[in-house]
């Protein structure tokens, strides 16, 4: 990331690298901090350590000097002590850097941020590793977060194809501490582009930096996005005037991408098909639901690869993680399932919600995605999330929660959403309809886990 | 919602006006499956949700299979819920 940062910073130093409400930190105040945690880090002798809680303008340098020195860096999400805790055990991390006081005291060694970024810039760099490891936790919204080992050469080879965008303000709706946050922050930095990182992240802040912070591009799940179009209804306030539009991270519904196209005129809008795991197979800018079936089968000279086993998509990737954290390295050219499902259908291949949450309503297996698209164009339908609802009788039913449109009448509500589903097969039908003031999210992502 | 006889027998009689299951003449005896109101599988663990949202507990997952409207009130009556 190093060298994506000096390439700017030569060319144009005072280029606003990364942008809050608070503070601008041009290209060469990036490379200048970054400098100094890499002499700090070495001075240390620290190899791996874990970070908690810091903003953009940290973390950028953090990670970028921590590369240089060859230092594995894990960014933590935000959590309590307690989890905090955990993680550390869970990853055999013995540094911690942050500046929060509630974390002394659970065993490991902690950094403060000045300790690395306070003093000059060194004189004498210190040498550039060969190996430069990440790891990067994943979201959890399927279990405990698992580690997934990256390097940042290979990683910022994946940016290699990014075009200059001067100009551009990319605004980062993900955590630094995600697998797609780190895409967005390499993309930005590749095109010469400005970060723009409000704090906290949630879809309202982000709706006031598109306006207040001049955001030009963005990149965000389809939940996020459902929650800004929320925002712009509720608020009534001025359309950010976006160029792009970028939906990856979850299944992206077919109607959602009608109602960016609608909501944000005069923006590009494109889909991104990535993990932690495999990397990213690319974008599709057709503006049509799902992949191009040209994405399977493109042999073995491909570097990123895809397959349709049994209804699931399965990946080869060259470009994606090394492996997971405490298990031997993966075998780059092998297939290993993705955990989305999906449906081949015409010249398109159309996802239909991840393995580990279809339901089980007594022996009928439903996707809620579908289900979830159904009740989402409903009129008075702000958010929608359709899970498993345990149930004595069937296993599990198809549960709905629904956050309404403000005013809407629920009874009249409750109403046209059974009618919206009552062709769907007797077990898809949702049998349980909540209203909710808001979604469960976690990483940015709906939570379609079973629950009670 | 209380558990009181007439609040139970307002949540299934409403549910069955909702689902279009109400038979002509219900009343606590009619039977809720065949014979009656006619509930499939999928229909009685929907009425299970409903009757577990409105008065926190239901008869089926604690294992019963009340048969009728009096049944359903009489599981209520003795949980003293």
């Amino acid at each position: 990331m190093i060298e994506l940062l000096e390439r700017v910073a030569d060319e144009d130093p005072d280029r606003p690298a990364v942008v809050t409400h608070a503070v601008s930190r041009s290209y060469r105040d990036v490379v200048d901090d970054a400098w100094r945690v890499a002499a700090a880090l070495t001075r240390a002798g620290v190899t791996r350590l874990a970070v908690v809680d810091h903003e953009a303008p940290v973390i950028v340098p953090l990670l970028a000097g921590a590369s240089v020195a060859g230092v594995e860096v894990t960014q933590y999400p935000p959590a309590e002590p307690d989890e905090i805790g955990r993680l550390l055990a869970s990853f055999d991390h013995d540094v911690l850097v942050t500046d929060r006081d509630d974390l002394a005291g659970l065993g490991a060694r902690i950094v403060r941020t000045s300790e690395m970024l306070d003093g000059d810039v060194p004189c004498r760099r210190p040498p550039v590793a060969d190996v430069r490891p990440h790891l990067v936790l994943t979201t959890g919204t399927t279990g405990a977060p698992r580690g997934v080992r990256h390097d940042w050469t290979r990683l910022a080879g994946g940016a290699s194809h990014v075009s200059t965008g001067e100009g551009q303000r990319w605004l980062l709706a993900y955590g630094l501490h995600q697998f797609a946050g780190l895409q967005v922050l390499l993309h930005v930095f590749a095109a010469g582009a400005t970060l723009v990182a409000p704090a906290p992240r949630r879809p309202a802040e982000g709706l006031e930096a598109m306006r207040r912070l001049g955001v030009t591009h963005a990149s965000a799940t389809p939940t996020y996005w459902r929650f800004v179009v929320a925002e712009l209804r509720a608020d009534g306030g001025p359309v950010p005037p976006l160029q792009q539009v970028t939906l990856g991270g979850e299944a992206i519904p077919g109607p959602l991408l009608g109602v960016l196209r609608e909501t944000f005129a005069g923006a590009a809008v494109s889909q991104v098909y990535a993990a932690s795991e495999f990397g990213s197979t690319g974008s599709v800018r057709d503006g049509r639901p799902g992949l191009s079936v040209d994405v399977l089968d493109r042999g073995e000279q491909a570097p990123v690869d895809l397959r349709v086993v049994d209804g699931e998509l399965w990946v080869r990737s060259r470009t994606g993680m090394l492996g997971y954290h405490g298990e031997p390295p993966v075998d780059a050219d092998g297939w290993r399932p993705t955990g989305d499902l999906v449906e081949v259908v015409g010249d398109r291949v159309l996802f239909r919600g991840r393995s580990s949450d279809v339901i089980n309503v007594g022996g009928v297996k439903v996707h809620p995605l579908p289900v979830e698209e159904r009740v989402a164009a409903v009129p008075g339908v702000d958010l929608a999330r359709v899970h498993g609802r345990p149930n004595a009788m069937t296993g599990a039913i198809v549960a709905l929660e629904v956050v309404p449109t403000p005013g809407a009448d629920l009874d009249a509500l409750k109403l046209a959403l059974r009618a919206a589903c009552a062709d769907l097969p007797s077990a898809a039908r949702p049998r349980s309809i909540r209203f909710v003031e808001t979604l469960d999210t976690l990483g940015g992502k709906i939570v379609r886990r079973q629950t009670q | 919602m209380s558990t009181a006889p007439e609040d139970v027998q307002r949540t299934v009689v409403d549910f069955l006006t909702l689902t279009a299951k109400l038979p002509e003449g219900f009343s606590a005896d009619t039977p809720l499956y065949a014979g009656g109101a006619g509930l499939d599988s999928l229909e009685t663990a929907e009425l299970s949700a409903t009757l577990e949202d409105v008065h926190g507990s239901d008869p089926y997952s604690t294992g019963e299979m009340p048969q009728t409207l009096g049944e359903i009130q009489a599981f209520y009556a003795a949980s003293g819920a």
